[in-house]
């Protein structure tokens, strides 16, 4: 049987995944045999101890969430280059819309892996000249006294907002609830983190949906 | 010379960078192949380079931030290549901090370095193990269930919309009344006159895409809402008195 596009990613993305893997577990073997200096066991226990119940469950739960969403070669992608919350999905939902192509069709597949992938390229391009040429520099634009400190310290409310925006044209029944209910959630309590609060609100905008649908109101009567 | 930061360091590094490069470059060769296949024009293809990109520079300048951030303990290099592989300023910061109980020193020891190393590996490897198990089967399933061919799938869309709006309606509320780890961008005036400024913006010059049939700036206008949001930021700190700009429910 002839394979699909989306067979042929899957099988290039599982090889990418494990070949990434053995480049991620390569950094700290090598630091380990080039300096000799090897962890030691009750401290590494006792760390990972501290991070492995947050870190796993968040892993369980980000692949579950958004693997459906960023098309499969966006997928393995945005996972082996992380911020994908900051960075990789807005840049796949815009370059989605802009091509006015839905997500879940092979149009949108291939235009949302170009998008991760072209912002892949650029994240690590920036962070790599700005590490070895910039750094010096860029340590006074973010100091907390720079004159532009205050537009880096409000890159998620930018970014947010306008994404935001652009669902509210045409989705602004579905998206009252969730962002209700979340400032409500964090009334509560004001220091659960974004990462955490997205499955709550994730929930209730599904919710509203079927609700919406349910009363025939997702989308306006008047043509 | 320092072995946070020295030329072993910085050849690992480089190796990274390589692989991360590599790879995408080989994901956007296939998908560009199929997408001529599939009848998209190439002007919509590089409207979408164009456009990824203009829109990837602001977001890292922030994770370049996060860099110079963590570098302060544990060099340069290291943060480096955790932020370039599934890394995140969260992950790596608690990671590291497990190790060291804080980051405001610079790590001496060669035995923490490179227990930090490991911790940090062994904390966010856990997609990489999953994808290869899972994402095929997440992608058939629910993805096959959000397809838009039939009322089901109208549905679908909406749902997948939805889903989306759940995330993004996520961050908009910790800007608008979230309290931060490091107290610095809790909600509060500034945040939320950023984000007014980020929704209006976008949906001025999207209004006047529209209106003037401009096809070719459409894609700009969320990287230009967000970086004129950005740019309100500065002024506002800059005009405003210093009890209103740092106000915030928390303080």
């Amino acid at each position: 049987m002839k394979k699909t596009y989306y067979d042929k990613v899957h099988t290039w993305g599982r090889i990418w995944s494990i070949t990434a893997l053995l480049v991620l577990f390569s950094v700290p073997l090598a630091i380990s045999v080039y300096y000799n200096a090897w962890p030691e066991m009750n401290s590494l226990f006792s760390a990972l101890l501290k991070v492995l119940p947050i870190f796993w469950i968040s892993a369980v739960v980000e692949v579950i969430t958004y693997t459906p969403m960023l098309g499969a070669g966006g997928t393995y992608l945005s996972f082996v280059t992380g911020n994908i919350t900051n960075l990789k999905l807005p840049c796949g939902v815009n370059a989605m819309k802009s091509a006015n192509v839905k997500a879940n069709s092979e149009e949108g597949e291939v235009i949302s892996t170009i998008a991760i992938g072209v912002s892949a390229i650029v994240t690590t391009v920036i962070i790599a000249v700005g590490v070895l040429a910039f750094a010096p520099f860029l340590g006074k634009l973010t100091d907390p006294e720079s004159i532009l400190a205050p537009a880096f310290d409000r890159v998620t409310p930018a970014l947010f907002g306008a994404l935001l925006a652009s669902y509210l044209r045409k989705y602004w029944r579905i998206s009252i609830l969730p962002l209700l209910v979340g400032c409500i959630v964090l009334v509560f309590v004001p220091t659960l983190g974004a990462g955490t609060l997205l499955f709550v609100t994730i929930i209730v905008s599904i919710l509203g949906v079927f609700a919406l649908s349910k009363f025939n109101l997702l989308e306006s009567k008047k043509k | 010379m320092d072995f946070r930061q020295n030329g072993f360091m910085y050849a690992l590094g480089f190796i990274v960078v390589a692989f991360v490069i590599v790879q995408s470059a080989f994901f956007i060769r296939k998908a560009w192949k199929r997408a001529k296949e599939l009848g998209i024009e190439s002007s919509v293809l590089k409207t979408t380079v164009t456009s990824s990109a203009v829109f990837t520079v602001a977001p890292a300048i922030a994770i370049l931030a996060t860099v110079i951030v963590l570098s302060k303990a544990l060099g340069l290099v290291l943060p480096w290549i955790r932020l370039s592989v599934i890394g995140n300023l969260a992950y790596e910061s608690t990671a590291a901090s497990a190790v060291l109980g804080n980051l405001n020193q610079a790590i001496t020891d060669k035995g923490d370095f490179s227990t930090v190393a490991w911790v940090m590996t062994i904390g966010s490897c856990l997609p990489l193990v999953l994808m290869p198990i899972l994402c095929k089967k997440l992608h058939s399933k629910i993805g096959g269930a959000l397809s838009g061919d039939s009322k089901v799938g109208k549905l679908g869309d909406y749902i997948s919309a939805g889903a989306f709006i759940g995330i993004i309606t996520a961050f908009v509320a910790t800007s608008i009344n979230g309290k931060s780890s490091d107290g610095k961008t809790d909600g509060g005036f500034l945040s939320i006159a950023v984000l007014i400024v980020a929704v209006l913006l976008y949906l001025l010059l999207e209004t006047i895409a529209t209106k003037f049939n401009l096809k070719k700036f459409e894609p700009f206008v969320m990287p230009l809402a967000m970086f004129g949001a950005m740019g309100a930021a500065v002024l506002l700190t800059s005009v405003l008195p210093a009890e209103l700009v740092t106000h915030s429910w928390f303080n």
